[in-house]
């Protein structure tokens, strides 16, 4: 096959330019979804993904490369700077703009000495949630599902709604006025404020998996519950592992909300939220103190969304 | 459409209520004896006696919780453990600034949102619809600070068109140049969504049969676009224009910290940080009210606008 068609063919089918695989898919779906004929009524009508892929697989690398370009500088600072040395011995004047740049901060030191200490926190904080209420809210949501017994559906999901009638950022406002300010207790926060999320999604992902065949089978088999729940969370890792992008990026903008208004970590905390929240009243005279640590979060939030927003459009299209 | 609407102000009933009892447990989770810790780093024993006497501490907590549901009921919130001022004093200070922030930002959004989704969808796969789609994926979910910070930087002090903070701004109508950057910010996250989700229904809907019929039937293609396809594909983003109000009061705390309005957002970081629970407890009520209002309102409009698919609980 020369270059020249192959390239036509992807612009236009993508998913048949092999024939074999194209068959293969067909005969797949036919197995799966027994009303094909819906399924052949509306897919000539929308050849939307289709060309959307077409153009995402042709360009491979532009998309790609500028998304890593934007996380290799908020990432490598981050994971990388507390390593790095200090760069200003001695401290001159609060928000200095005679000194060396990129200025001072609001204490007299280097700006850039909070840059390279500042990531780490924000990153870890948010990266632990994330991982806690995945850890807490997978197994909950996995047994809500997974039960023959109604009311344990609802005891373990009810609380959730009423957790979803109060906005996240007032709830851990809240939490926050009567916790101890640490920084595990931040973690703690953010995680029960993402737990209602994450267990209703294994739920909805879990439920469709619960109502399969197979599942049916292994009932009827008398396989052991443990077995059953097993096989259950195996099936659904995969829908679980598309969202917990989202969740990240949501955890980190919680993470970084919370250090600004200056709730949940300590006093002493110091990350870029912080370092824009104090250097604030010095914008007129050192304006990198707040531009630059703002700048590296919004680079880190930018890319991470169109980073999972592209896994996830690969896995949806393949 | 009755039945569904009074089971659905039902569930909004019940969710106030939740909302109500939750604040107040507030107090009840606080470790060790509540007026001690409300009292602060420096424990002076005639303080803590004043919030004991006052959020009446020594009553049995039922009692007190019927109280405070009664007081709601008729208004009355209590009193300021800083500055003695009643609760719904405050908040009614403090409400106006918030009210012109949400209501101009929900003004605009809805236009915007609609109008860049539309346009993303009329133009699938050429380059604005790709420059719409990765702004919006983007942009989800940028911390506003960040944002806000990076806007004043450019706009207010780089190139001096816009004013930083509202700072001696008597009110926030009288000059409205300073609520450009604040809607800006609060906007950002709440277009995204709404527009991502504008595009995928319009390209659905315009893909659909009866727009192909319509089409056939020689109906003008902006009649066809803005009179047949649109409504249908409105209903699921009716849900998540319910949702971003969520992120709307999450982000109005962050921008009125930011620009330094005086509003239910700053009264309550306020208040947080000075462990002034009463005050607190009537922000996450009204906060709280307000939330579950939207999201009755959103699931009734979105029953009205496309009954066969009840937005089921």
């Amino acid at each position: 096959m020369t270059a020249e068609p192959s390239q036509a063919e992807a612009r236009g089918h993508p998913t048949d330019g092999e024939p074999s695989s194209a068959e293969k898919r067909r005969t797949r779906r036919a197995h799966s979804k027994p009303g094909a004929l819906g399924f052949r009524h509306t897919r000539p009508r929308d050849p939307g993904p289709t060309r959307r892929t077409a153009r995402r697989t042709a360009p491979p690398s532009a998309d790609l490369i500028a998304i890593l370009a934007l996380l290799t500088v908020p990432l490598g600072l981050a994971l990388v700077g507390p390593f790095l040395p200090d760069v200003g011995g001695d401290r001159t004047r609060p928000f200095d703009a005679d000194a060396p740049w990129p200025g001072t901060d609001h204490l007299g030191a280097s700006v850039l000495d909070g840059i390279f200490d500042g990531g780490w926190g924000i990153v870890v904080t948010a990266a632990a949630a994330t991982l806690l209420a995945y850890l807490v809210g997978f197994p909950i949501g996995l047994a809500a599902a997974a039960t023959r017994h109604r009311w344990i559906d609802e005891i373990l999901m009810r609380p959730f709604d009423l957790l979803l009638a109060i906005p996240s950022l007032l709830l851990m406002l809240l939490l926050a006025s009567i916790a101890p300010p640490t920084a595990w207790m931040l973690v703690l926060i953010v995680a029960l404020v993402n737990l209602p999320d994450i267990a209703r999604i294994v739920r909805a992902a879990a439920l469709e998996v619960a109502r399969r065949p197979a599942m049916e089978a292994m009932w009827l088999q008398g396989e052991s519950k443990w077995h059953n729940g097993v096989y259950i969370g195996r099936s659904i890792l995969p829908t679980v592992a598309a969202d917990a992008g989202v969740r990240l990026v949501g955890a980190f903008y919680l993470v970084a909300a919370a250090s600004f208004l200056g709730v949940g970590a300590g006093p002493e905390a110091s990350d870029w939220a912080v370092m824009v929240d104090v250097n604030r009243g010095g914008i007129f005279l050192s304006p990198w103190g707040v531009v630059l640590p703002a700048a590296l979060l919004v680079a880190l939030s930018v890319g991470l969304n169109l980073l999972f927003d592209r896994l996830l459009s690969r896995r949806a299209a393949s | 459409m009755l039945a569904y609407a009074a089971r659905r102000t039902g569930l909004g009933f019940v969710q106030v209520l939740a909302v109500a009892v939750l604040a107040f447990a507030l107090v009840e989770l606080l470790p060790g004896d509540a007026a001690v810790a409300l009292a602060g780093d420096q424990p002076d024993p005639a303080a803590i006696e004043r919030i004991r006497e006052r959020m009446h501490l020594d009553q049995p907590a039922l009692v007190r919780l019927a109280d405070w549901i009664g007081g709601l009921v008729t208004g009355d919130l209590g009193a300021s453990l800083v500055s003695g001022r009643p609760v719904a004093d405050i908040l009614g200070a403090a409400l106006q600034p918030t009210l012109v922030l949400a209501v101009s930002t929900l003004v605009l959004l809805l236009p915007l949102s609609i109008g860049l989704g539309v346009a993303a969808a009329r133009r699938r796969g050429r380059w604005p619809d790709r420059l719409i789609t990765t702004a919006t994926v983007g942009l989800y979910s940028v911390p506003e600070f960040a944002l806000a910070v990076l806007l004043v930087s450019v706009f207010a002090i780089g190139l001096a068109w816009l004013p930083p903070t509202a700072v001696g701004v008597p009110s926030l109508l009288a000059e409205p140049l300073v609520l450009v950057l604040p809607l800006a910010v609060l906007l950002a996250r709440p277009i995204c969504s709404i527009a991502r989700l504008v595009r995928a229904g319009m390209i659905e809907a315009l893909g659909s049969e009866y727009v192909a019929h319509v089409r056939r039937a020689g109906v003008a293609e902006r009649r066809v676009v803005f009179a047949h396809a649109l409504p249908n594909a409105l209903t699921p983003a009716t849900a998540q224009i319910a949702r971003t109000v969520d992120w709307l009061l999450g982000g109005v705390i962050v921008v009125e910290s930011v620009f330094v309005i005086p509003g239910l957002g700053t009264a309550l970081v306020d208040a947080v940080n000075a462990r002034d629970l009463p005050v607190v407890q009537g922000i996450a009520v009204v906060f709280g009210v307000t939330t579950v209002a939207v999201n009755l309102l959103a699931d009734l409009v979105a029953f009205r606008l496309a009954p066969r698919m009840e937005v089921a609980r």
